[in-house]
């Protein structure tokens, strides 16, 4: 009997496992796809005047928050002879569930153009809308920086902040507004980093 | 004459949507928009189809003590294969079904049709079973979806989890009064025969 049941246990993982190879190519590429379709919606107003260029990786020195994936994939938008933008991948851990993989884009001076959640697991109709196709709250930071805000008001309005909190659901939107705040906080003392020099 | 029952059962007499109520929770839940309800309709009835027709070709090799453990193997299986499938071939689809996929395995269609069904009839018939069973949810969903996506444009509740209810409620009333409709007709056609037959028995005795 508990023959029986290993192998029919050795048959299926086979069979998922042949479709598992077959497909993680074709997976892969969906999901750069869908990365580079965000990342061009994300940096639309920075295209009227600049182009995205191909991504680089850059090893950060240590000492970056944990927001921030090491080493990690930025994309510049320049034009002819500046560069006007970038480009910034980010995360949180501190979601209620995964982590929370975000995209954010900025401007020469550091102002965000747009911030977008790449892929989450939080909670459906309460944590997830800090998704775009639920709603459009994560659209609020756009045009602020660092400096814009203090440090206090750069959280949840639960905990004394600017931003609204979902009712419910606050771990989500702690999540993503403390994670920002870290990014920004290090991007602003450590300008350099967003310089891709090609 | 099985073969028009498992249709009849699955497209219309006993649709697990509207009769039996199984899978309500994705029911409910994707059928907020058609494309959603197509693309779960469809990786539901992949699944369905699969297991029946693999349950039914192992049916002589699974004892009953490891029968449970074994069709949650298979239905596991298969719904994985069709999540890393979606992810293949339609990312945004599968980012939009979000975690409605992988919960396909817990739809109790798919572990009932292979209780009540796949485990002691042949390949075909199971098969059949399969096909009818998802195509009779698939109507049902691609209607709800088609159903709130139209009322939405006026009836912000129809989009609205509550909408999904009353929306559903509703297509199971038309089944219900079609049904009974039915009833009566077939009732009184036997009805008149019967009094032919009577009469005829009457006449010879």
């Amino acid at each position: 009997m508990i023959f029986r049941l290993t192998t029919f246990g050795l048959i299926t993982s086979l069979f998922v496992g042949i479709i598992y190879v077959i497909t993680q190519p074709l997976i892969i590429e969906s999901k750069e796809q869908a990365r580079l379709e965000q990342l061009y919606a994300l940096a639309k107003p920075l295209l009227e005047n600049g182009e995205i260029q191909a991504s680089t990786t850059q090893t950060l020195p240590s000492g970056t928050p944990v927001t921030l994936s090491n080493p990690i994939e930025i994309t510049a938008i320049t034009n002819a002879t500046a560069q006007v933008g970038t480009v910034i991948p980010f995360r949180s851990t501190e979601g209620y569930s995964g982590t929370i993989h975000m995209l954010m884009a900025l401007d020469d001076r550091q102002r965000i153009v747009g911030v977008r959640v790449v892929d989450h697991k939080e909670t459906p109709g309460l944590g997830d809308k800090i998704d775009t196709r639920k709603s459009d709250w994560i659209l609020q930071f756009n045009g602020l920086s660092y400096g814009d805000l203090s440090p206090s008001d750069w959280a949840v309005d639960k905990d004394g902040g600017r931003f609204d909190s979902f009712t419910g659901a606050t771990i989500t939107p702690r999540a993503v507004v403390n994670a920002l705040k870290e990014t920004l906080n290090y991007l602003d003392a450590n300008p350099q980093i967003l310089e891709t020099q090609q | 004459m099985k073969v028009m029952t498992v249709w009849l059962d699955g497209l219309w007499d006993r649709n697990p949507g509207l009769v039996q109520l199984l899978g309500l929770c994705p029911l409910l839940a994707v059928s907020n928009t058609i494309d959603n309800a197509v693309g779960l309709g469809l990786a539901t009835i992949f699944v369905l189809v699969l297991s029946n027709a693999s349950i039914s070709l192992i049916r002589h090799l699974v004892e009953d003590a490891i029968r449970l453990p074994v069709f949650v193997l298979v239905i596991a299986a298969l719904t994985t294969c069709a999540e890393l499938l979606v992810q293949a071939f339609d990312y945004p689809l599968y980012q939009s079904l979000g975690i409605f996929l992988p919960l396909i395995v817990t739809n109790c269609l798919i572990l009932g049709r292979a209780e009540a069904l796949a485990r002691r009839e042949p390949f075909v018939i199971s098969t059949m079973d399969g096909l009818a069973q998802g195509l009779g949810f698939f109507m049902v969903l691609v209607s709800l979806g088609a159903l709130r996506e139209w009322a939405s444009s006026t009836l912000i509740l129809a989009a609205l989890p509550p909408g999904a209810f009353i929306a559903l409620g509703l297509l199971v009333a038309l089944h219900q009064m079609i049904q009974s409709k039915l009833k009566d007709r077939r009732a009184k056609l036997t009805e008149n025969s019967k009094d032919r037959r009577v009469r005829t028995t009457g006449d010879i005795s």
